[in-house]
């Protein structure tokens, strides 16, 4: 897979002034629409009952008292309603990812990943396996205990530590560092400093044990004692022009001691401080709490991913960190909208001043004063690989040569791997802290998220904060909307082919069910309300049709800030259409309607993100809380044709929701049969005038010409060429985690598709990669 | 062959469906007449005790003064279930009055029950004998296991780790209606061979019990007497053991039979053999309407469409097999998921949306039981629309007519058609039309007299 998106992130030749920088969104984000389902029904569907018939464990007399099964496939199953849920949740999110987490059971995967993750956070390998059989109703199968030693025994035991600008290769286990010193490139990296001690050369020193993670009561006291106690660390320092050689040789492909970057800020005394800290009203909630005390448990800051849904409040977790370690922060954002944003996000919850922060984008180049400061960019800004103006030269230039305290990523999981390589080649920082909403890159992508910026640290259980009031209580719904006669009829024939969408997102009865429930909720309940549409033509068409504002990528950046400001205060604004753009981190916290008419086939991580634009909780808490007032408080519909490709794609897509305990509630009829006469297209007149529109517009209309500018091209360009390959579009399918292996199993069928012939115009990272 | 009509009926309706002459032989048994009063219905039972020491006839407009207006509805039923047993005999008197008599050889043993007390059908063994009898919680699992193996082996032969000895052709018997066989296919599960599956084990043990006695005859069997002993058995002392030789040939090859239901336990001593009658069987007279041995619920369905069934049963499994995919086997929890593919599979072997809602509804976990409602919506309704989505095209076997010589005749074609309510397309440019099969016959030869 990787191969593919090498020419497809590659900017495309139109864009060559700097000016356009900011439309060059080289994200190719639709990762998840190739992902091959075929390995999730080998998973799903695979000889059932054989492998998984683990009856013959043997239950222990207790096990009522104790929560989760496990199974020898790395399979565990958590009552909820056990007394020691709470305590068995924080252990299985950090030890394994979770697949589907709904009311009563959750079901989670052990795997190498989770397990490197659990180990970085401080987690030892018998302390898992110990904490693991005291809450398993069954004796723990050898398979699990042998598959969690083995994938613990490398990971974790060496870190990367910036120590004043040195850089020292850690570790409690002298014997690994004696290994990792065998191999050559490392042995040659290595500074033998004067004042080492130890009889191998290695300076030996004591770093604080783990704390407040939380298990403590689920052992006894002995192991607590030995999990309190100070440990002996060995390390040896390494040049620093060398760190991503080692690096490189300690990942799984080489050596398989992947390090862990941990930055001891407190020590740092060369970089300046910043002179930054929350606002009292800053109050971080349990569960933020909770994930910064994962990132910063043992003094020192780690490397990783947080994990929160949209609306959580990410960027009072990135805020929050960014005060605790004081030192520069270099923060990426997707586009320049949420770079305004996380800028605006700063000053609200830290006393950061004015000239401290600066953004950077293509219309606003500032830069801040004095020795520290944050600054605010575009992945695609640092990233761009074109002909800059002098100006922005001049920044990145700062960005480059600064050595940045933290490097804080928004939205990781839009950014394909490249762009990471390339932004963290460019930008030197101690410590990266990824933020995202839905950790669901299908592909293998997923290894380089954690080995690029770090394992994950935290994910929050939505329906946990749903039930404390910390998001919206959505009620998602989908709208069947049966295609007209006439719509069907051309639909079915082969030579509209290239229409099929514009047709099934065009269908006259879609348009009065979309009409109906904006009426409906503007005029019944007052709210506001979002509509999403990936085809540029229906939006256009339903946007004017209705008379509301629309955004999509051409849309200027001034204009996109007015259409938002109306919304956001005025009462006559109160349904705005979205493109694609607006999937992605535009922060809309007034709307709490979302209405969906058409999507990109079916990427589970959209329909994710697109709930998330809705998931700020609104009105009082207690109200929200569960049993409070308002059961539901936000709206989710996804109308979809019936008998066409959508109905196939919106199962696919509801599958992340729907693993994280959001149920989707069918409705059938919309308008209902009574009413509905002074909605749009009620005449068959009416329609036939609008389905000769679709069918004159010209597969270009519909398609790629009106694109050309987009910023989503590249999303849409793809749905439309690989119309025909069911399985190709397929894309989200329950498969959550499990995704390393299945990405290289179909990376043959990838290339097919997606793989230049001529290694020469391959993107040059992946050049360099591949070789 | 019979078509079996599964209702969860009591051993009671199948004693009413014997013939006169039958009945009246069982009356001679006093268990049977102990049985019968149990189970009759608490008015009915009134007026039976009523009429225990009367002699003749009863009008019935007198015996209507016996009950308050807004009972009539209860008394005619009671009335109704009263004749219908035999127990009362209508007959018309003088003036043509109707009046109703109890039985007289029913009415003679209820009388002397009432008279010398209630006497043990036999005598149990004495402990001496039988050294170590099961605890009754033993029995119970005993009972539970026989039950599900035999179960097991009746809807899914492979799968009986424990084959019974119940021989194939009474099984077949058994499976008949329950099961439809195919040539070459495996067996599949019929809609009432589902809906026998969702009924508590009372009502699944009348069943078979049922189709047992009916096919008593071609056994050489007196039904008459096998439900004499069956009653009789349920008049046994749960956990005691009686003494084999106190039977005749034909109880004591029921009575095997009986053993691979879990009805009895054998017990082989040094000397003799006894049996043990469990649960199962002195719960043979009880009418299902007092039987309060809810089971209870074990089923988990999230809204994810996951299910969740807290059972060490195979049979469980077996059960939810049939319209989920199971995914692990645990000790004691089944995982299994509700998919659109499970549930096509269900429904091509005739099993309807609402019986499964109704089944995971019914055997909700106490956990999910008082949640309202106790299966997602979204579940339910999920599993309705994919059902009613099947259902969109209805297949009406056809024929298709054209090249008609002139419109004439196309259009008197059509009238006919109509006439007999059969024409389900016509095109009358091109002069084509599609009638219904089945007048297709008519329609020949109304076209060849066209000629």
């Amino acid at each position: 897979m990787g191969h593919g998106h090498g020419d497809k992130g590659r900017p495309s030749k139109k864009h060559k002034s700097s000016a356009k920088e900011e439309q060059r969104i080289t994200m190719v984000d639709d990762e998840d629409a190739y992902l091959g389902n075929e390995a999730d029904d080998d998973f799903r569907d695979g000889e059932e009952g054989k492998k998984r018939d683990f009856s013959k464990l043997e239950l222990k007399p207790d096990h009522a008292n104790r929560p989760l099964w496990a199974c020898a496939d790395g399979r565990i199953f958590l009552e909820t309603f056990s007394p020691l849920y709470k305590q068995a949740y924080d252990f299985l999110i950090a030890i394994a990812e979770p697949v589907c987490r709904p009311e009563s059971m959750h079901e989670y995967n052990l795997t190498p990943h989770s397990l490197y993750a659990a180990v970085s956070v401080g987690l030892e390998t018998e302390t898992i396996i110990a904490v693991l059989n005291k809450l398993s109703k069954t004796k723990l199968p050898k398979e699990m205990i042998d598959f969690i030693h083995g994938s613990t025994a490398n990971y974790g035991k060496v870190k990367l530590v910036l120590k004043k600008n040195r850089y020292f290769v850690e570790s409690p286990f002298p014997e690994v560092l004696k290994r990792l010193l065998k191999d050559e490139i490392i042995s040659k990296s290595r500074i033998i400093s004067e004042g080492s001690n130890g009889n191998d050369g290695f300076t030996v020193s004591k770093a604080l044990g783990e704390t407040g993670n939380g298990h403590g009561d689920l052992l006894n006291e002995a192991e607590l004692v030995a999990a309190a106690e100070e440990k002996e660390t060995h390390s040896f320092e390494i040049d620093p022009s060398q760190v991503e050689n080692v690096k490189q040789r300690c990942l799984p492909n080489a050596l398989n001691y992947p390090m862990l970057e941990e930055y001891d800020f407190r020590n740092d005394t060369v970089n300046p401080d910043l002179d930054m800290e929350l606002k009292p009203q800053a109050q971080p909630r349990p569960y933020q709490e909770k994930s910064l005390s994962k990132m910063f448990g043992n003094g020192r800051a780690r490397s990783g991913i947080i994990v929160l849904p949209c609306g959580a409040g990410k960027s009072l977790v990135g805020v929050s960190a960014a005060s605790r370690i004081r030192k520069s922060c270099l923060c990426l954002a997707t586009n320049a909208v949420s770079v305004d944003q996380w800028a605006f996000q700063f000053k609200l919850w830290s006393t950061i001043r004015d000239e401290q922060i600066c953004r950077f984008t293509s219309d606003s180049k500032e830069r801040f004063r004095g020795s520290a400061g944050v600054v605010v960019t575009t992945y695609n800004m640092v990233a761009f690989g074109g002909k800059r103006s002098e100006e922005s030269e001049k920044i990145i230039e700062e960005i480059r040569n600064r050595e940045w305290g933290l490097l804080l990523m928004d939205e990781v999981h839009v950014v394909p791997a490249h762009m990471f390589r390339k932004v963290i080649s460019i930008t030197k920082s101690h410590c990266k802290l990824g933020l995202t909403a839905t950790l669901v890159r299908e592909d293998e992508r997923i290894t380089d998220l954690n080995f690029l910026i770090g394992p994950k640290l935290y994910e929050a259980n939505w329906l946990d904060l749903v039930k404390g009031g910390f998001i919206a209580n959505v009620q998602c719904a989908e709208v069947w909307c049966p295609m007209t006669k006439e719509f069907f009829a051309e639909y079915l024939k082969k030579e509209n082919s290239k229409k099929k969408q514009a047709l099934y997102v065009m269908n006259p009865n879609k348009f009065r069910a979309c009409e109906f429930l904006i009426r409906f909720h503007e005029q019944q309940r007052g709210d506001k309300i979002i509509v999403f549409a990936d085809n540029l033509f229906a939006l256009t068409e339903y946007a004017m049709k209705l008379r509301k504002p629309m955004i999509y990528g051409a849309t200027s950046h001034v204009e996109r800030t007015k259409i938002l400001e109306a919304f956001k205060t005025s009462r006559d604004v109160n349904t705005i259409f979205l493109s694609k753009v607006g999937d992605n981190s535009i922060d809309i916290p007034e709307a709490n309607v979302i209405i969906q008419i058409s999507s990109h086939a079916g990427s589970r991580r959209q329909e994710a993100q697109r709930l998330g634009r809705i998931l700020r909780a609104k009105g009082k808490l207690q109200d929200r809380m569960a049993g409070g007032k308002e059961e539901y408080n936000a709206f989710f519909y996804s109308l979809v044709s019936t008998d066409t490709q959508e109905m196939y794609y919106s199962t696919k897509r509801q599958q992340f929701l729907i693993d994280q305990g959001y149920s989707f509630k069918v409705i059938t009829s919309l308008p209902p049969p009574d009413s509905g006469a002074d909605l749009s297209y009620h005449r068959l007149e009416d329609q036939l005038a609008l389905l000769s529109k679709v069918l004159s517009a010209g597969d270009d209309a519909v398609g790629l010409e009106q694109l050309e500018e987009d910023a989503d091209d590249i999303a849409l360009h793809k749905a439309r060429r690989s119309m025909g390959s069911m399985s190709a579009m397929s894309g989200a399918n329950g498969m959550v985690y499990m995704e390393y292996s299945t990405g290289r199993k179909l990376a043959g069928q990838g290339q097919l598709k997606s793989k230049p012939k001529d290694p020469a115009k391959r993107h040059y990272l992946f050049k360099r990669r591949y070789g | 062959m019979p078509q079996v009509k599964i209702i969860a009926k009591n051993f009671m309706d199948m004693v009413a469906s014997l013939p006169a002459m039958k009945l009246d032989k069982l009356y001679a048994n006093a268990f049977i007449c102990e049985a019968i009063l149990r189970s009759l219905p608490p008015l009915a039972k009134k007026y039976v005790l009523q009429m225990l020491f009367i002699e003749g006839p009863v009008s019935a407009t007198s015996m209507q003064e016996w009950v308050l207006a807004d009972g009539v509805s209860k008394h005619q039923v009671a009335i109704d279930r009263l004749i219908q047993l035999r127990l009362f005999t209508e007959t018309a008197d003088r003036k043509r009055e109707t009046t109703y008599r109890l039985n007289p050889v029913l009415q003679a043993n209820l009388q002397k029950l009432l008279t010398c007390g209630e006497v043990l059908p036999r005598e149990p063994m004495p402990p001496n004998v039988t050294a170590r009898l099961p605890s009754l919680e033993d029995l119970e699992a005993f009972a539970l296991e026989k039950w599900e193996c035999f179960l097991l082996q009746l809807i899914n032969s492979s799968q009986a780790e424990k084959p019974t000895n119940i021989s194939s052709s009474m099984m077949k018997i058994f499976q008949r209606g329950l099961l439809s066989q195919r040539e070459k296919e495996a067996p599949r599960l019929t809609e009432s061979g589902f809906q026998f599956l969702l009924m508590d084990t009372n009502a699944q043990l009348w069943y078979i019990i049922r189709e047992y006695i009916s096919n008593s005859e071609e056994r050489g069997v007196d039904p008459a007497d096998l439900i004499s002993f069956l009653l009789e058995l349920s008049f046994h002392v749960t956990g005691e053991a009686y003494n084999m030789n106190t039977l005749t040939d034909v109880q004591s090859n029921t009575i095997k039979d009986l053993s691979d239901l879990g009805l009895v336990k054998l017990q082989q001593g040094r000397k003799e053999s006894w049996f043990i009658p469990t649960k199962l069987a002195t719960n043979l007279s009880v009418s299902l309407a007092d039987s309060s041995s809810r089971k209870q619920g074990f089923v988990v369905v999230e809204t994810n469409f996951r299910m969740y069934a807290y059972s060490t049963s195979k049979l469980h499994c077996e059960i939810l097999r049939l319209f989920s995919r199971i995914e692990y086997q645990l000790p004691n929890l089944i995982v299994g998921a509700i998919t659109k593919e499970s549930l096509y599979t269900a429904f091509e072997n005739g099993i309807t949306a609402e019986q499964i809602i109704s089944f995971i509804q019914q055997n909700a976990h106490p956990r999910v039981a008082e949640r309202i409602p106790s299966v997602p919506e979204n579940v339910t309704d999920q599993i309705r629309l994919w059902e009613s989505d099947l259902n969109r095209i209805e297949m009406t076997p056809a024929h298709h007519y054209d090249e008609f010589p002139s419109k004439e005749v196309f259009e008197a074609a059509c009238d006919f058609a109509r006439e007999w309510n059969g024409l389900l397309w016509e095109d009358s440019k091109k002069k084509r039309l599609v009638v219904k099969a089945e007048i297709h016959m008519h329609m020949r030869d109304f076209l060849r007299g066209q000629k």
